[in-house]
């Protein structure tokens, strides 16, 4: 509902005939929020509201050659902790001791998508300026983000005036509830030192659940989503692994704000327990149904009729010889 | 007034604003037809269907023509016990309710509200446990979001961040 209002605030501005804020304005905000992002070194700490859990990070991002590094470390709750280098995605679990890997298999930007997706936003969402604010001890510039259609939540973004980091981030559904909410409470940019940016954790004798992710051609197998969601297409399709060992198909359709994954798996030697249906985790939506003796699991940052549409659509033909 | 009402749509106001925003649209002025206007923007831009032109009106005549809508005493009585006239009739006052809600929502008792529901055929579909492993899912999922483009790997912390990540092991 917050940015519907300020949708609003954009149609009575018109009715009113006052100085009529541009749409350009917040697709250049946006585009700056996406430089600032993949430009800057900063040190920051964050918290993460979603649903009665609030949650506090530290964040730390040094670019520079011998690339871009970044770590986050989560500081309440169970501890956990991920560093990002150019091509690899470690989460570290020091509880149950595992490091889960993720390696880059394409030129795609990583982890993300190509700024060239930008564009696909303003045909799913009205950009526009919001009200401008002060977080984190900086003035920020706001976007918002209104979804053009019931697919899809809206967003509110704020950045640093200054240097474009994004500063707060918040989904909303289309009644207005938020879904989940980024707030920096303090941020430094600047030179980070190399030590600050490595994982705390040598991980010597933990186990490595790496996901072996490896370009695929699931429709060639016979997969294949029939229509898809109007606004979302598909990003990337891979073979990889979840957890352990369970090797499974993955295909990620984007309309360049959010992404929905669908994960196909055999049902043959699967131990876990199969239920069938809708569910959530978080701020995701989860959809789980059987297609031709395999496990559909459709996973999105989207609202729950969109994922289940998705999940709908997922087909089996047996590919011709 | 026009910005208050707006605000107040946004949830953007606080209790005493909100009071203040709700007393102005008590009465027929500027500040209920704003209110009108916006949320019929609000429909219109959210894709919602919109009723035709005199549609309230023409429900409010085809009422008129039943005399026993006039009986509220009758909605004591629970449904199963009703004879079937009386269903019919609660199902009429269910739409006008539900007509007079959607026109005057921040006047309505809550039990107004409550009685739409009951025309509504539609139920939710019932939710089931997340998968077990969800947040492998989700950590695999969170590497393709357009989020981190957006805000580096800060999304991440979503991805593993509840209690099941513990207990599955």
């Amino acid at each position: 509902m917050r940015g519907f209002g300020l949708a609003l605030a954009f149609c009575s501005g018109l009715c009113a005939a006052q100085p009529q804020p541009q749409a350009a304005d917040g697709m250049a905000l946006l585009r700056r929020i996406y430089q600032a992002t993949e430009k800057l070194s900063y040190t920051g700490t964050f918290v993460y509201q979603q649903g009665e859990r609030s949650e506090t990070s530290r964040i730390t991002r040094r670019t520079g050659p011998g690339g871009d590094i970044e770590r986050v470390e989560v500081l309440d709750g169970i501890p956990r902790e991920i560093v990002r280098t150019r091509d690899t995605v470690r989460c570290y679990l020091p509880e149950s001791q595992i490091v889960k890997v993720e390696r880059r298999v394409d030129q795609r930007a990583f982890p993300g998508v190509l700024p060239a997706q930008i564009a696909d936003l303003a045909q799913n969402y009205t950009v526009t300026r919001g009200e401008s604010r002060r977080i984190a001890g900086h003035d920020c510039e706001a976007v918002v983000l209104t979804p053009k259609d019931e697919l899809r939540y809206g967003y509110k973004l704020w950045a640093d005036a200054g240097s474009g980091m994004l500063l707060k981030a918040r989904t909303v559904d289309r009644k207005g509830n938020i879904i989940e909410q980024f707030t920096f409470a303090e941020f430094t940019i600047g030179n980070v030192p190399r030590d600050r940016v490595r994982a705390s954790h040598a991980a010597q004798r933990w186990r490595i659940e790496d996901a072996a992710v490896a370009p695929a051609d699931l429709a060639r197998a016979g997969w294949s989503v029939n229509a898809e969601l109007p606004g979302f297409r598909k990003v990337t399709e891979v073979t990889r692994k979840l957890g352990e060992s369970r090797p499974v198909g993955q295909m990620v359709y984007s309309d360049g704000m959010a992404a929905v994954s669908v994960f196909i798996e055999p049902m043959a030697g699967r131990s876990e327990a199969v239920r069938p249906g809708p569910s959530s985790l978080g701020a995701f939506q989860i959809y789980t149904r059987e297609v031709a003796n395999h496990i559909v699991t459709v996973v999105g940052e989207a609202p729950a009729a969109s994922v289940q549409r998705i999940a709908s659509q997922v087909e089996y033909r047996r590919p011709q010889q | 007034m026009k910005a208050k009402i707006s605000a107040l749509m946004d949830g953007e106001l606080g209790q005493h604003e909100t009071g203040a925003a709700l007393a102005a649209l008590r009465d027929e002025g500027e500040a209920r037809a704003a209110w009108r206007r916006y949320n019929l923007i609000g429909d219109s831009m959210r894709a919602m269907p919109m009723l035709s032109e005199g549609f309230a009106a023409r429900v409010a005549a085809r009422i008129a023509q039943e005399p026993t809508v006039l009986a509220p005493a009758r909605r004591q009585r629970p449904f199963a016990q009703a004879p079937v006239w009386a269903l019919s009739a609660a199902a009429s006052l269910a739409a006008v309710m539900l007509v007079g809600w959607l026109a005057f929502a921040p006047q309505d008792e809550p039990q107004l509200a409550k009685a739409a529901p009951q025309s509504a055929p539609a139920a939710e579909i019932a939710q089931v446990a997340p998968p077990d492993t969800a947040n492998d899912y989700l950590l695999a999922h969170q590497g393709y979001s357009p989020r981190n483009s957006l805000q580096g790997i800060a999304p991440y912390v979503r991805t593993v961040s509840t209690n099941t990540l513990g207990a599955r092991r």
